[in-house]
């Protein structure tokens, strides 16, 4: 039994490795039955040991990664949103799976056939899903995808955008419009250089840079104050 | 935005190139302001130290072991000097 994992354990990186430790301060333990048992006749003391348990999904990682970098609808436009517990998920067995709400709100939300979903809130349907149709009280999908579950937790249902997993003249780049035009600056920067003009492939890849900076102060809204001191002499 | 408007705006016509430089500029967003998140779980192994980094990864937010008392994930700290270890095969 793992606990306290945020003081216990520790991880290094080496290459394309992550290597995981566990710090012990006690003596050598073993698992019997799953209790933790102290060893007679081993070393007592801190040390560093490897990982003496199996967790199942026990590492996460979080990272970026090039990811989708094309969609086939603008961020923009990729905004159908529904929440509330009207909302319920039907196994349709060997048919297609539905989700139903009793509101009939899916098609005042903005959800569209073929839609990309995100359920996030459901007891055992959370994940990402496809739509093959959306009607008013009804959004369908392929079949053997979700797990009946009756209307009574408060769900969320959101559009997400689908990728171009072939990007043309006509798919999106999936960056909000701050970094599509940072964007823009980089394919100006780069077609400077493929022509030989180095100034010009400077100054726009400063300006990439300046509104990559910008999109990420947009998301920061920062106030500063100054305590006067009590022994400040005016 | 759309490719053909980049492409427009930045007054290029090949747009086999002007896709790999946007893929690019993708890549060097993604590795300085961490835009959009990626999650991946590993099962951790009685006995096992090394496990592979993501493929596709370009850039570490945190680093996570699940506490099996509370089933919450919980960042751990990054050794920065190599262990010594007095053996190296299965310690316990």
């Amino acid at each position: 039994m793992s606990y306290d994992t945020n003081k216990t354990w520790l991880y290094r990186l080496e290459g394309r490795d992550i290597h995981l430790y566990q710090y012990v301060d006690g003596a050598a333990i073993d698992t019997l039955a799953g209790y933790k048992i102290a060893l007679p006749n081993e070393y007592y003391g801190s040390r560093l040991i490897y990982p003496n348990e199996d967790i199942t999904n026990g590492l996460r990682i979080e990272y970026t990664a090039l990811n989708e970098p094309f969609v086939a609808e603008a961020l923009e436009t990729t905004t159908a949103k529904i929440s509330g517990t009207t909302i319920a998920f039907v196994d349709g067995g060997g048919g297609s799976d539905t989700i139903t709400d009793s509101g009939s709100g899916f098609v005042t939300a903005g959800f569209e056939a073929t839609d990309k979903i995100r359920i996030i809130g459901s007891a055992s349907n959370d994940g990402d899903y496809q739509l093959t149709n959306a009607a008013a009280g009804t959004l369908t999908m392929a079949t053997a995808l979700l797990t009946a579950e009756t209307a009574s937790e408060s769900v969320t249902i959101y559009q997400i955008p689908k990728e171009d997993s072939s990007p043309s003249e006509t798919s999106h780049v999936n960056l909000n419009r701050m970094l599509s035009l940072a964007a823009v600056d980089y394919v100006k920067a780069m077609v400077s250089d493929f022509t030989g003009d180095i100034q010009k492939k400077e100054y726009y890849i400063k300006e990439f840079w300046k509104k990559v900076g910008d999109n990420e102060s947009n998301k920061r809204k920062i106030s500063v104050t100054f305590p006067i001191s009590p022994f400040a002499v005016k | 935005m759309t490719v053909q408007e980049i492409m427009e705006r930045a007054g290029f016509t090949e747009t086999t190139l002007v896709i790999a430089y946007l893929k690019d500029a993708v890549h060097l967003i993604q590795s300085n302001s961490k835009e959009r998140l990626k999650v991946e779980k590993y099962n951790i192994i009685d006995g096992e130290r090394d496990y592979l980094l993501p493929q596709d990864l370009i850039a570490i937010k945190s680093i996570s072991v699940k506490d099996t008392t509370d089933s919450k994930y919980k960042k751990i700290r990054r050794l920065t000097s190599e262990p010594i270890l007095t053996e190296d095969t299965d310690p316990e």
